[in-house]
């Protein structure tokens, strides 16, 4: 799925993040990073093109994050080699030690059910049940992406959480689809 | 007393739930008792009717009697046998009479007999009492009651004797020879004599020929020493019939003062020099009689202990079934801080219950029974009594009874209260180590061989009981088999009275059979009852009823064809202890019958139940069964 | 041969009008209330439900476990609700694959043994059912543990033995009852790997659960509720961008 804008895409803090940490042991190649974050991601590095490296790491360099030097070869064109500075090396450490963590869904989503009965508006069963689908057609590919990979693949683990936390969303729905249809009967 | 009416309660409330179990259990006791009760009324059932056989005929205390085998005549002898009549302590005596052996023939039966004449007057000692017809006369013979009941023959028949043709005028009954065919005059030494004669006598001696066969030795000599039967005729008959030189031969009757001392009369009157002089009590020859009904006795008696053993294994099978059962509920109870003594008490009231049941009806069984065992055999006038139920009798069955439930019950109990709790709670089979030789050695078998020894395994006490119960059937059904050949090898000819002893091995073993038949039941249903939820398993995996059917025939089967083999060479050993003649090893296509017949009976007793179970669908039963 | 009379055409299980009811009178339950189901060969099914719902009974019924009340059901072509048991068992060891609700594991036989016994029954040669067992049971990390007795094992290890079990006779139609109920995440997407492996070989696979990642591998769901289907749900591929489920797209 080529991207042409990836800013748009891609929340592209984290992927500033992780390629800084890619650096932090030694200089890489522009298509040594990209060959690791394929690696990482499995399947869902699929909206992953080339330029989106390049163009983080093009940013990095304007903020002073990591200089590049070129490094001829003999049979092709010079490439880059990118490394990291000393304030890029103090960002790798904040990041590490950062503690936020993604944050879930429901609240808005709880809202809205409420909104919608409120203002009689739309059926929140429905919501819930539109919702619902949604999110298994969701569970679904990640599920079969997850049994695609080979046990023990780093993206598995992705795949995983991924399958999980749609799983405890489907759980939340199912409570939000009793919650709602005992309301109605009252 | 609250707890025993709360125990009493569960006991009785338990025996109602579960009535086929409460028959079983009754039935299976009742067996025992009953045989024990037999084998005790029996004992010293002779005695009586040898007594008043004895009173009848003026019996005597002691036989005398003098052969001179291939001589002529020794006039001194004789003598010396008249002699007799004026010892120290003795009170009267009859005879000299002569005697010689003649060959019966009749009804296509030809055996021997010892022919002694005798007057037309009464003796004042052994006066055989008529029992049919008249008394001798010329031409007329009467005969010993069990030689002609043997033969066949009634007053008025014809027979042969000696070649010459004879009338039956009776048939009588003597105190003062051994029952047909043991009858046995000089040359022929046993009892007291023979002893006494083996200790400080000429090696001459010739013991009762109570082994070997009936047949005498190559060359015809003039007296044989054999079986044979008993026959009166008159004194100038019985001369006339002996015909070779040194065949006639002299009885002589004595009472004694002292009845008593017969045996000791006999030890000092035996004679030094190798004289043919033969004295006998009449103790010897009351055991003669004896022997029969002692033998019946021994088989009966022996008979119950298999019986009782039996049940043992039959009850300890209920038992465990029930406990393993019942061991959740234990767990239970114990989980809730319980005792499972409140469990094992229950259990045990109600065995308890069944045995006291069962010795009651053993009891009654058993006296109905016995008299009909107890006839004295032929030969004896007078009915056999047999024993009064006396109250020791009457507490022995009873103990006998308790006993096996008793212990039965109190080993598994004990077992279940010792189990541990989470194991009595999941009601796990064995643990996996002891199973370990088993799995290895059973896991390349076809599946349904697989599934049975996995079965049989899973409660290794069981299968234990299960084989241990076919060997006492076996090894009951070998010696009975084995003591019958034994007879049979030996029968004299005609109808041989030793072979009675067959009628009651054959109640014996067909008891045994019965017992055994019990039990098998008994453990086929406790198995099958455990193995309900891995069959209805098995099939929901696609195994057929047959494959179940063959497996659960397996696990029987198998301990079973081992317990029949140990049975076999048990039943050898055992007739080899009880019969002191020697052993005859049964006929090979018996012994194969007697295994093949416990396979058969036993897979066709598992076939039935395990089918039944098969037509229940598979999912059904395993929605039941607990997992 | 029942193999010889199951059809390689058409649905592999279908059902009509079928009705289960157990008990009488007042006891009188309703497990299954009119239920028509197809499902093709190859494809895989997922029934979810509230407890009660009538799911195990209907896997039973399809499985031939139990004879219906009412309605019919075919397998591979064949109709099997009125067959005898004889026939289903036949049946079952050459089309059938059960993984229960209870794991329901042979107590007497080991691990290993509990796997290849349907292999076997099906009539496969002991070497090749042993080696088949060994297989199943390194696929769901049992490899270790496949001389145990199952009062050795642990919940999530039995009910491991149990869905290898359901596999080894390589049936045309598996019904899998919670197959992952008593496992952890990382058993049961050895589970769900070894499961969904069974497209491969065309083979159809009905799975009973509660677990909406287990239903996730199905390309069809079907809610009960008392009885009777509620609704159908086609699990199409490619729903949602998975770098957005992920976290990465925002
Ligand atoms: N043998 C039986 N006798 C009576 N009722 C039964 C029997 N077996 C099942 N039921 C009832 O049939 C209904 C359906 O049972 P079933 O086992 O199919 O439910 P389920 O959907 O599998 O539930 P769960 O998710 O809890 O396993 C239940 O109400 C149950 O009580
Ligand atoms: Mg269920």
């Amino acid at each position: 799925m080529p991207d042409e804008e990836p800013s748009s895409g891609y929340q592209l803090r984290v992927v500033q993040e992780v390629v800084l940490a890619l650096l932090a042991k030694e200089a890489s190649h522009g298509y040594q990073l990209r060959a690791r974050l394929q690696l990482a991601l499995g399947p869902l590095a699929e909206a992953l093109n080339a330029g989106h490296v390049y163009v983080t790491l093009n940013r990095l360099e304007r903020a002073g994050l990591v200089t590049s030097k070129r490094v001829g070869q003999t049979d092709r064109p010079d490439r880059k080699v990118y490394e990291l500075t000393d304030p890029g090396r103090e960002r790798v450490v904040e990041w590490l030690d950062d503690t936020s963590w993604p944050k879930p869904a429901p609240a808005e989503f709880h809202l809205k059910l409420v909104a919608a009965a409120a203002a009689g508006l739309s059926d929140p069963e429905r919501l819930v049940d539109t919702q619902r689908h949604v999110v298994l057609a969701g569970l679904a590919s990640a599920q079969r992406a997850a049994l695609g990979e080979p046990a023990g693949s780093a993206a598995a683990l992705l795949l995983e959480g991924v399958v999980l936390r749609l799983q405890a969303d489907l759980h939340w729905l199912d409570a939000c689809a009793r919650y709602w249809t005992s309301r109605k009967e009252h | 007393m609250g707890r025993i009416l709360l125990i009493c309660r569960l006991a009785l409330r338990d025996l109602r739930r579960r009535p086929g179990e409460a028959a079983l259990l009754l039935l299976a006791t009742t067996a025992a008792t009953a045989t024990l009760t037999i084998a005790l009324a029996l004992n010293g059932v002779t005695g009586q009717p040898f007594q008043s056989t004895r009173a009848a005929t003026a019996g005597p205390d002691v036989v005398a009697s003098l052969a001179w085998p291939g001589q002529s005549e020794d006039p001194a002898d004789l003598a010396g046998l008249e002699a007799l009549a004026s010892a120290p302590g003795v009170a009267a005596h009859s005879g000299p009479y002569p005697y010689t052996q003649a060959v019966v023939e009749a009804n296509g039966v030809t055996v021997r007999a010892w022919t002694q004449g005798r007057g037309a007057e009464a003796a004042a000692v052994d006066q055989p009492a008529l029992v049919e017809g008249g008394w001798v006369a010329d031409g007329g013979a009467v005969l010993e009651a069990s030689f002609a009941q043997a033969i066949g023959v009634d007053a008025g028949d014809a027979i042969t004797l000696g070649g010459r043709s004879f009338r039956v005028a009776g048939v009588a009954v003597t105190a003062a020879a051994d029952p047909y065919p043991k009858v046995c005059l000089a040359p022929c030494w046993f009892g007291v004599g023979a002893e006494s004669r083996a200790e400080n006598g000429p090696p001459r001696t010739r013991p009762r020929p109570e082994r070997g066969p009936p047949s005498g030795p190559p060359e015809e000599p003039s007296f044989w020493i054999g079986q044979g039967g008993l026959v009166w005729v008159t004194e100038a008959d019985a001369r006339g019939l002996a015909t070779r030189p040194g065949s006639l031969a002299y009885v002589m009757n004595l009472k004694l003062t002292d009845p008593a001392a017969a045996p000791a009369f006999v030890r000092a009157h035996m004679p030094e020099a190798e004289s043919m002089l033969f004295p006998v009590a009449w103790q010897d020859i009351l055991y003669g009689h004896a022997r029969v009904a002692e033998w019946k006795q021994t088989a009966l008696l022996g008979g119950s202990w298999m019986l009782g053993l039996l049940a043992l294994a039959s009850i300890a099978v209920l038992v465990g079934g029930r406990m393993a059962d019942q061991l959740r509920r234990v767990g239970l109870l114990k989980a809730v801080g319980g005792t499972p003594g409140l469990v094992a008490a229950v259990l045990l009231a109600q065995h308890l219950a069944v045995a006291l049941v069962a010795a009651a009806a053993g009891l009654l069984a058993g006296r109905l029974v016995a008299p009909l065992l107890a006839e004295p055999g032929i030969g004896l006038i007078g009915r056999a009594d047999p024993g009064p139920l006396t109250l020791p009798v009457a507490g022995l069955v009873t103990a006998l009874a308790l006993g096996v439930a008793g212990v039965a019950t109190f080993l598994p109990a004990v077992r279940a209260a010792r189990t541990s709790t989470v194991r009595a709670l999941a009601d796990l089979p064995r643990p996996p180590r002891r199973a370990g030789w088993l799995i290895a050695v059973s896991a390349r078998l076809p599946v349904p061989l697989l599934l049975g020894l996995r079965w049989a395994a899973r409660r290794p006490r069981r299968a234990v009981l299960g084989v241990a119960a076919i060997a006492v059937t076996v090894t009951g059904i070998v010696a009975a088999l084995a003591t019958d050949a034994r007879r049979y090898a030996e029968k004299a000819p005609g109808d041989d009275p030793r072979t009675a002893l067959g009628q009651v091995l054959s109640l014996v073993v067909v008891m045994l059979v019965a017992q055994a038949v019990v039990n098998a039941v008994c453990v086929i249903w406790a198995a099958t009852l455990e193995a309900r939820r891995s069959s209805a398993l098995a099939r929901a995996l696609g195994a057929t009823p047959g494959q179940i059917s063959a497996g659960l025939s397996a696990a029987q089967v198998l301990p079973a064809l081992g317990g029949a083999l140990l049975g076999i060479a048990g039943g050898i050993g055992l007739a080899e202890i009880l019969d002191d003649d020697p052993v005859a090893v049964p006929p090979l296509w018996q012994l194969l019958a007697v295994v093949l017949g416990c396979v058969v009976v036993i897979a066709g007793l598992t076939a039935v139940p395990a089918r039944l179970n098969a037509r229940r669908p598979a999912g059904e039963a395993l929605r039941t069964e607990p997992a | 041969m029942p193999s010889e009379s199951l059809s390689s055409l058409g649905p592999a299980l279908r059902t009509h009008g079928l009705r289960m009811r157990y008990g009488q009178g007042t006891g009188l339950v309703n497990a299954l209330d009119g239920v028509e189901l197809e499902v093709a060969r190859g494809e895989t099914l997922a029934v979810m439900g509230p407890s009660g719902s009538g799911k195990s009974t209907l896997l039973h019924l399809l499985g031939g476990l139990e004879r219906p009340s009412e309605g019919e059901v075919w397998l591979a072509g064949r109709r099997i609700d009125g067959l005898g048991e004889k026939a289903l068992a036949r049946l079952r060891r050459q089309a059938v694959g059960f993984v229960f609700q209870a794991f329901h594991l042979m107590d007497e036989l080991t691990a290993e043994e509990n796997v290849e016994l349907p292999a076997l029954l099906a009539g496969m040669s002991p070497r090749a059912a042993r080696r088949r067992a060994g297989e199943l049971l390194d696929r769901v990390g049992l490899a270790g543990r496949a001389g145990h007795l199952p009062s050795a094992l642990s919940g999530g290890e039995r009910q491991r033995v149990a869905v290898a079990r359901a596999l080894s006779n390589e049936p045309l139609v598996v019904l899998a009852d919670e197959p992952t109920g008593n496992l952890d995440s990382a058993a049961t997407a050895d589970v769900l790997r070894l499961l969904d492996s069974l497209r491969e070989t065309g083979q159809t696979l009905v799975i009973v659960t509660h677990d909406a990642r287990v239903a996730a591998i199905a390309d069809r769901l079907i809610s009960m509720r008392d009885g009777s289907f509620v609704e159908e749900t086609r699990l199409t591929r490619g729903g949602g961008r998975l770098s957005e489920l992920a976290g990465l797209e925002g």
